[in-house]
């Protein structure tokens, strides 16, 4: 490494940008697959969250951590996180609202005929929403300390 | 058995002495670009090769399907996660070995 390139300094690549760009769409559906198959089949909400929070990472390998942060608001992750436990708590006790257990799905069916599945379903997601969320933010905490180290470095 | 049958296991054994190769080269070669490229090109190699025999063994359908895409994204991504790791360790001034270290 040249002596006046700052270290840590990331220069992009083409290839690796190219292939995160035609990959990503494609892991992000997969993400979704995982979380909405996770109710009759392997997988569920832990799984496709890890894989979304991996898409991230994956953009911020190729992007760069900087343009990576710009992009996605520390807070939009925050409200990912709390938007996900709002989603599991508010199915969980509407449903002892209802006059059913927490979690008793079947206490929905006066308002919408398949409510077991799609109550399932929004429960994966919202652990999805949470697992991914707390993944990039543990990331994006790891990275602003690398970042901090490095320029400490210089003394 | 049929020519389909000879296929699979043809496909199966090419995958797995590819998978061997890439083994060997990564415990043997003596730095990490070496072992980079040990990694990425008999690795994908010995990966697709025997995704294609499960492809070609899978009844037609939905998991053939399935296979096909998955032997797709192990051909674009392994390779440049070992493009990735190789421009790493340039970035952190790693020196490739050359043959004069040896002596």
């Amino acid at each position: 490494m040249s002596a006046d390139e700052a270290p840590g300094l990331y220069v992009e690549s083409t290839i690796i940008m190219t292939t995160v760009r035609v990959v990503a769409p494609f892991v992000l559906t997969f993400a979704l697959f995982i979380m909405f198959h996770g109710a009759d089949s392997p997988g569920g909400g832990f799984q496709g969250g890890v894989i979304t929070g991996s898409v991230v990472m994956m953009l911020a390998f190729a992007f760069g951590i900087d343009s990576t942060r710009q992009w996605l608001d520390v807070r939009i992750v925050a409200a990912l996180a709390s938007g996900g436990v709002l989603v599991f708590a508010g199915i969980g006790l509407g449903a002892i609202a209802l006059g059913g257990q927490f979690l008793q799905y079947n206490v929905y069916k006066p308002y919408y005929y398949e409510a077991s599945k799609y109550g399932i379903e929004l429960v994966e997601l919202g652990i999805g929403g949470i697992v991914a969320s707390v993944a990039i933010g543990l990331f994006f905490l790891l990275a602003a300390g690398f970042g901090y180290v490095t320029g400490e470095g210089e003394r | 058995m049929t020519p389909v049958e000879w296929a699979i296991v043809a496909l199966a054994a090419l995958g797995a002495f590819f998978s061997g190769v890439a083994a060997i080269g990564i415990i043997r070669l003596p730095d990490v670009y070496t072992r980079a490229h040990a990694a990425s090109k008999s690795d994908t190699l010995g990966a697709v090769l025997t995704i294609a025999a499960a492809a070609l063994a899978l009844e037609t359908g939905l998991s053939t399907a399935k296979a096909v895409f998955l032997l797709v994204f192990m051909f674009l991504t392994n390779p440049t996660a070992a493009h990735a790791v190789a421009r790493a360790a340039k970035d952190q001034g790693i020196e490739p070995w050359t043959t004069e270290n040896d002596q």
